[in-house]
């Protein structure tokens, strides 16, 4: 119910962007970063009101993990008010909303139930906590970056596409670090906790691993690359579908092969 | 000939090398994350069946990453990222103090620590598992010994498990020249700690680790003799008697014999099935019931390379932090 409200704010806050994203002159509107801020805090009720029922942080489902990704993308949108290099920028945060309103359609799709379950003993650990909330926050700052690398491509003027290089590879400075921690270190000491065996080449393990090297690869090639290169912005896009495919994907294509053996 | 050296030294701490070496370690891995890896050969008939298969199995596909290939590609990345960051290392501790950035030397230090730890783990690790029930004792890798004092689980309402855990106390171990059983004796000693080993919540020893792996109960079949002596059959076994025996197959299938036992019966060299409920005989056995025997299922292992690994992850952590942090900083300012 709260994420449904949610949903519908995010789409009235849709259709006020593209409004002033018509109107050329008009001034970033202001009303539609607060609609961002309120839809984020709900969605951050409807984590507490969960983590309560469980007695347990609700993380870990699919449904669960929609709401978490969604939330903090829309906080984000709110704070990008305050980031100098975004601010007054139209289509980053209307980019960012398309895909938090992606978010919260796939939760209220079949594929996300929304039944409330505690978890099972595998799942009850701190640290599966501190390594899914981790990815998933690394992963909303990939998805600004995802989108301002997407402008960086398609922008011809020089002076613009300097200012979006050095968005995306902002968004994917802080997004790094984060990742890193959650996805491989904290997804390691779980396993190792809950199974005895830190690394083992499972399908989620090997995509996350996908996931990291491509953003390495960009970090790295973004030191040595010529300024107009396509490449380094391709990365950021291509490492952002592959974070999304190692959530969606590996579920519900991979694990659903295997399902069928 | 020093030329050489020079130019495979300015290759190998070449940043471009890194990048083809990241974008193919990440098809390498592309292709093992799409297609299921060690598994038996026939579930890759079965399921690419015709070229599919011949591609896979021939091409090691189904092992991709202990293929020789793969080995040789992160075999080379490591040497790169060895040249690059002692270099970079030197490089730094040239310049005054306060101008010198050690994040990145951090986090690639930690890598190769790690890549260390993995392929200590890779060669050392082992595995195994013993199932222990109430009041059965197994031995542990340095010689103590483990017993199993009670086991406990739950369910939530909806029959979801909630929680396994096995309470444990475990020997010393021998001390050098004693006899293992001396101190084993004392592995069911009431007064030993008693442990609780949970799913994520493992037991540490020296030098290995207890895990909670799985949990099964197992119906035994009581029987008693003519003599009124009671034993346990798990399901399969037998007991012989003069001129044959019984062999316990399983409990009733249905709601209504959920209580009662089928088993096998030789006699004379004649086999027939018999349906028993409680206080039936079952040739010269009498069938006294069914008994729950919970297992818990304990997985032992050992890790030479983890204090390698986890040095890795730390210096990783705090090498990652560290680079952007001040980069951030930088940016901001
Ligand atoms: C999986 C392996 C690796 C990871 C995770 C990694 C990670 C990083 C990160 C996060 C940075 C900071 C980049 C930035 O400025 O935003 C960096 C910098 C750098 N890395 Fe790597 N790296 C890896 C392998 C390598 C290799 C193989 C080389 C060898 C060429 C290398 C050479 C460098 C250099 C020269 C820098 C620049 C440091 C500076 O700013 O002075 N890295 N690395």
């Amino acid at each position: 119910m709260i994420a449904t409200i949610a949903f519908g704010l995010l789409i009235v806050s849709l259709i006020i962007q593209i409004i002033v994203l018509f109107k050329k002159d008009a001034k970033p509107d202001s009303i539609a970063p607060w609609i961002s801020l309120v839809a984020g805090l709900l969605l951050l009720v409807e984590i507490v009101r969960r983590s309560i029922a469980i007695h347990f942080v609700a993380l870990t489902g699919m449904f669960e993990s929609l709401i978490f990704l969604a939330c903090f993308l829309t906080l984000l949108i709110f704070g990008l008010r305050y980031i100098k290099a975004a601010k007054g920028n139209k289509v980053i945060p209307f980019g960012a909303t398309i895909v938090a309103v992606i978010f919260l359609a796939l939760a209220s799709s079949p594929l996300a139930p929304a039944d409330i379950k505690p978890p099972v003993p595998a799942l009850q650990s701190g640290w599966l906590v501190l390594h899914v909330s981790f990815t998933f926050i690394g992963e909303v700052f990939f998805t600004v970056g995802f989108v301002s690398a997407i402008l960086q491509l398609a922008t011809k003027r020089e002076e613009r596409r300097q200012t979006y290089d050095r968005l995306a590879y902002t968004s994917v400075a802080v997004g790094y670090p984060i990742f890193t921690a959650g996805a491989l270190i904290f997804g390691a000491i779980w396993a190792e906790k809950a199974w005895g065996v830190w690394w083992s080449w499972d399908p989620k393990e090997t995509w996350a691993l996908i996931t990291w090297l491509t953003y390495t690869a960009y970090l790295h090639f973004r030191l040595v690359r010529k300024s107009t290169s396509k490449l380094v912005p391709a990365l950021v896009i291509a490492g952002f579908f592959i974070a999304m495919f190692t959530f969606f994907g590996v579920n519900f294509l991979l694990s659903g092969l295997h399902s069928y053996a | 000939m020093n030329s050489f050296f020079d130019r495979l030294y300015d290759a190998l701490r070449s940043i471009k090398l890194a990048v083809a070496l990241l974008v193919l370690l990440a098809l390498f891995a592309i292709v093992g994350g799409i297609i299921p890896q060690e598994k038996a050969i026939d579930y890759y008939l079965t399921k690419f069946p015709g070229t599919g298969a011949h591609i896979i199995l021939g091409m090691g596909i189904d092992h991709i990453f202990s293929s020789i290939e793969f080995l040789i590609v992160a075999a080379v990345f490591a040497m790169n990222l060895t040249v690059c960051t002692l270099h970079r290392l030197a490089n730094e501790f040239t310049k005054p103090f306060r101008k010198r950035r050690h994040g990145p030397d951090l986090l690639h230090l930690g890598l190769i620590i790690l890549l260390f730890g993995g392929i200590m783990t890779a060669r050392t690790r082992t595995e195994s598992v013993i199932n222990l029930r109430k009041g059965e004792s197994a031995d542990l890798p340095d010689g103590s010994k483990i017993s199993l004092v009670d086991l406990a689980y739950e369910q939530y309402p909806d029959g979801r498990p909630k929680s396994f855990a096995s309470v444990v106390t475990m020997s010393r171990a021998p001390r050098s020249g004693e006899h293992a059983d001396a101190a084993a004796t004392t592995a069911a000693d009431s007064s030993l700690a008693q442990r609780t080993i949970k799913v994520n919540a493992p037991l540490r020893g020296k030098g290995f680790s207890i895990y909670q792996q799985n949990w099964h109960a197992e119906q035994q079949a009581e029987l008693s003799d003519a003599m009124g002596l009671r034993f346990r059959l798990d399901p399969g076994m037998k007991e012989e008697f003069s001129d044959g025996f019984a062999l316990f197959m399983a409990k009733g299938q249905t709601p209504e014999t959920a209580n009662d036992a089928i088993f096998l019966l030789e006699k004379g060299g004649v086999r027939t099935v018999v349906k028993a409920s409680i206080g039936q005989p079952v040739g010269p056995f009498t069938f006294s019931g069914l008994i729950n025997e919970s297992i818990s299922g304990l997985a032992i292992v050992t890790d030479k390379g983890y204090p390698y690994v986890a040095a890795g992850f730390i210096l990783v952590m705090l090498g990652v932090f560290i680079t952007y942090i001040r980069k951030l900083k930088g940016m901001l300012a």
